[in-house]
């Protein structure tokens, strides 16, 4: 269980988050959504602990506060929206750096399934540097994955927070991102994600919470939260939620009202 | 097994690295051999070796020559040229930045200030402190130097806990520049002797080594290296950024302040024995990540040995080459060292940024 | 090179102890003449060797040594207070004739420690010094003749020049400019050599209330008025050309300048303190006198 307890950030004197209170479940996919400048970033951001805040993050019924980086690194993986690499490392040495303060046996045998599941096998000797923006976005994310590998270890969850994962991928790769991330919570982890595409987040989401000027206007069941009227109200456009008959796939569908 | 093949399929480039650390090892110990073998008088380490199994005694010069000269000499050669190309490399991980330099933090600014306060104005200092030091007095000074000011900067760049890399850096600059100005007045009001002296020591040379310098500044340059290889994982981590790094587990906030004293200790120490030799920070670590990767597991030990090799090598021109005066170490390191820097530049400018 | 030194060991070391009995032996016979293989580290000491008519027994020199000209052709040490301990023990001297400031400190405590014979002369400032300087290297020498020879021609050129400066009937100020780089005046404070010279022949050092050399503000220089402006013409490192001496903003205003009292010496030859110091003192009274205007004194 991972719970926002009256979460409020400030960039300056200017409020961006006013107190956000909200809870996720291990076992599920949880997405924040919303407009641009809504605050998902920043709410994502606070609940890793990477912009200074006040209220209380808990994890699996422990205060963030009180742990130590290696406590925390061993509950959970976190992917920010950008990364940047100094020095050239190759990717699997990326990678690796995941396992940074694991105990894993095999480690590279894991570093190698990690680059298989983000569909980078063959690039393990290649210099992270030298790939494309996507695909330094994938091999960010096998570093992630690595770290938490196994989503349940004597019994306790664990969690992925994800910003923006999919951000550069081509849609086949965006689906496989999907894929893993239903996978892990399938498997008993959690996953906490920033998505801006509302179809994938319609084809991830157990969970969604909907932000709004740094407010959180809605959260439950992907369902109960996407709804027309909602969507619309966020976004200030019309939208249409439903499901294709044919495939039984929730889609999101712009209703572009003077677009031909 | 199969750790080993995966391993080697997925671009680890430990086993590449280890090898390199070998060859490093050898050739430190082959230079190092020659430092103390070569040398105008023409005693060699064979004379040595033979006295040793003959059983019978050296000649009194030989041994001094050996004893008093070379051997303390090649230490502290081994010392300092390790020292600074470890601390060139951890500040380089620390900073993120391949050109960065222990001069950035105000080491080398606090130091060459402290060492130029000491050569300009220790004609000034109390008697009981000229007598308490003797001549070691601009080594201290300079070593103070460098500590003070990386305290300042750590002090200054430290808010609630957190060091800001970056505030780190540009304060850095700051005091740098007004160490440089500290020194300009120094350098206006000196006389034409101790712009000489102002001069050799800016140059560097291993030329004063003795037993009671190395015995002093040997320990805390030890302590450092020592100390260093313990920050690989955080310097690796840390390529990452440091938020990433505080999530892959790093206490980052513990590993920013031992390298921060590591590399103060270091060059300090480095720089209070031997004069101001640059290049060798930059050079060897450039060069190592080149041929085996930045991985700082392998990285700072390679560094240590490259770097303990090259000043060797660096000594041995500087004194035989205008025998039997003595050229300062700096103006080798640096004629070997910018031509090699300028390559860097020029290969960087087709490869991706930093 | 090591490889075949190893091979060689044996003879090399054979013929080390062999020479070094020679040289016992050579040195117990020659006792009185004294070491003939000497190291000058310094200017002046180099100097005094040559002009005690030792001249060969020097196997080297350092970079401040540059008179006579056949000084030159001596292998160079290096810098006075840069020298290598090594280096100069592998020259196997038998007496190293140093200046006061001789160093680095390392390196004397090491030859001292080596057993390497070195005598250190005084820091001179006045004629009693130099002819200590003088006296101590013949006795070192072992050359107590030629010793007492130099001691009295020197003696002979001191007093004339002492004589000279009393004779003088002003005291003109003197204003000593060790360099002129960027415009930056450096001149001699007192407790210098110039200082010492410019008493020596007759004239008052124009800078005071400073010790050593010291960059002189332009009023300052304007204040000190000097009469004649005095400079190295070469030897040191830095030659001051007259002309701009004279066209410097603040010089330009003295009398010195307005006058064109330039005078430039030789470094060593000015500041040395040596056995030319007696000349030098007096022609640098013979020039003060030629700028004291007639009617004075």
């Amino acid at each position: 269980m991972l719970i926002s307890n009256d979460i409020r950030v400030s960039l300056g004197k200017v409020p961006v988050l006013h107190g956000i209170s909200a809870a996720a479940r291990a076992g599920e996919v949880t997405v924040i959504v919303g407009p641009n400048g809504s605050g998902k970033t920043t709410l994502l951001r606070a609940l890793t602990g990477d912009v200074a805040f006040q209220g209380r993050v808990c994890l699996n019924g422990q205060d963030c506060a009180r742990l130590r980086p290696w406590e925390l690194a061993a509950l959970r993986g976190v992917l920010p929206q950008a990364s940047a690499l100094a020095f050239p490392f190759t990717v699997a040495e990326v990678v690796r750096l995941g396992l940074t303060v694991a105990t894993h046996a095999n480690r590279a045998e894991l570093v190698v399934r990690a680059l298989g599941a983000v569909d980078m096998e063959g690039f393990a000797r290649r210099l992270y540097q030298e790939l494309s923006g996507g695909q330094q976005a994938r091999v960010q994310l096998a570093r992630v994955l690595v770290q938490v590998w196994e989503p349940v270890v004597a019994g306790v969850p664990r969690w992925l927070f994800l910003d923006e994962p999919v951000a550069s991928l081509d849609i086949a790769h965006q689906l496989a991102v999907v894929r893993l991330m239903r996978d892990f919570a399938r498997r008993g982890g959690g996953v906490v994600t920033v998505l801006h595409d509302l179809n994938l987040t319609a084809m991830a989401a157990d969970r969604v919470w909907l932000m709004d000027q740094g407010r959180l206007t809605g959260q439950g069941a992907m369902a109960e939260v996407l709804t027309d009227a909602a969507l619309e109200l966020a976004y200030g456009c019309p939208l249409r939620v439903g499901r294709l008959p044919a495939l039984g796939g929730w889609f999101a569908l712009p209703q572009a009202a003077g677009v031909a | 097994m199969v750790a080993l093949d995966a391993s080697s399929l997925m671009g680890d480039r430990g086993a590449q690295a280890r090898v390199t650390m070998l060859a490093l090892m050898a050739a430190l110990l082959l230079t190092g051999l020659l430092s103390l073998s070569h040398g105008a008088s023409g005693v060699s380490l064979w004379s040595l070796i033979e006295a040793l199994t003959s059983g019978q005694a050296m000649p009194d010069r030989d041994r001094l020559i050996l004893w008093e000269i070379r051997l303390p000499r090649m230490l502290t050669g081994v010392l300092v040229g390790a020292s600074l190309a470890v601390a060139g490399a951890v500040m380089q991980g620390l900073f993120r930045n391949p050109l960065a330099d222990p001069g950035l933090v105000g080491v080398g600014a606090g130091a060459g200030l402290g060492a130029v306060v000491a050569i300009v104005l220790g004609g000034l200092a109390p008697l009981w402190l000229t007598q308490a030091v003797g001549y070691h007095l601009v080594p201290l000074a300079a070593f103070l130097g460098g500590w003070a000011s990386t305290l300042v900067l750590y002090r200054v760049a430290t808010r609630s806990g957190r060091t800001s890399v970056a505030t780190m850096l540009l304060a850095g600059i700051a005091l740098g520049a007004l160490a440089g100005a500290a020194t300009g007045v120094l350098v206006y009001i000196a006389d034409d002797r101790q712009l000489r002296d102002l001069t050799f020591w800016g140059l560097g040379s291993l030329g004063g080594a003795s037993w009671p310098k190395l015995l002093a500044a040997g320990p805390v340059m030890a302590l450092a290296l020592v100390a260093a290889p313990f920050l690989a994982r955080g310097l690796n981590g840390l390529a990452l950024g440091e938020a990433a790094a505080h999530h892959i587990g790093l206490p980052i906030q513990r590993v920013k302040a031992v390298a921060i004293l590591t590399v103060a200790a270091a060059t300090g120490a480095a720089v209070a024995v031997a004069g101001g030799i640059g290049f060798i920070g930059i050079v060897v670590p450039h060069l190592l990540r080149l041929a085996t990767g930045p991985d700082h597991r392998f990285l700072l030990l390679n560094a240590g040995l490259a770097g303990a090799t090259l000043l060797l090598l660096a000594d041995l021109i500087a004194r035989s080459i205008i025998a039997p005066a003595e050229l300062p170490i700096g103006i080798v390191t640096a004629t070997l060292g910018a031509p090699v820097f300028l390559w860097i530049l020029l290969r960087r400018r087709g490869l991706v940024d930093l | 090179m090591n490889r075949a030194r190893f091979v060689s060991v044996g003879g090399v070391h054979a013929g080390l102890t062999a020479m070094l009995l020679l040289l016992a032996l050579a040195t117990a016979a020659r006792a009185d003449d004294g070491p003939r293989r000497v190291i000058a580290a310094g200017g002046s000491a180099a100097e005094i060797v040559f002009a005690l008519g030792q001249g060969d027994r020097l196997i080297a020199r350092d970079t401040t040594s540059s008179f006579p000209q056949a000084v030159l052709d001596l292998p160079d040490v290096g810098y006075v207070r840069r020298l290598s301990p090594e280096n100069l023990i592998a020259m196997e001297p038998d007496l190293i004739l140093a200046e006061h400031d001789a160093g680095p400190p390392e390196t004397i405590e090491i030859l001292t420690r080596a057993g390497v014979p070195m005598v250190i002369l005084p820091e001179a400032r006045t004629p009693a010094d130099v002819l200590a300087k003088i006296g101590l290297t013949a006795q070192a020498l072992g050359l107590p003749e030629a010793g007492a020879q130099l001691l009295a021609r020197t003696q002979s050129d001191l007093d004339a020049a002492a004589q000279a400066a009393a004779s003088l009937p002003a005291r003109p100020r003197v204003m000593f400019v060790l360099s002129l780089q960027g415009g930056r005046i450096l001149a001699a404070g007192s407790d210098t050599s110039a200082a010492a010279m410019i008493a020596l022949a007759g004239g008052v050092n124009a800078v005071e209330g400073f010790i050593g050399y010291k960059p002189l503000t332009d009023e300052a220089a304007i204040a000190a008025a000097p009469d004649v402006i005095l400079a190295m013409d070469r030897g040191g490192d830095m030659a001051v050309e007259a002309d701009e001496l004279l066209a410097h903003p603040a010089l330009a205003l003295t009398p010195a300048a307005q006058r064109a009292q330039v005078v430039r010496m030789d470094g060593l030859y000015l500041l040395g303190f040596g056995p030319r110091t007696g000349a030098a003192a007096l022609e640098l009274n013979t020039a003060l006198r030629a700028v004291i205007p007639a009617g004075r004194g």
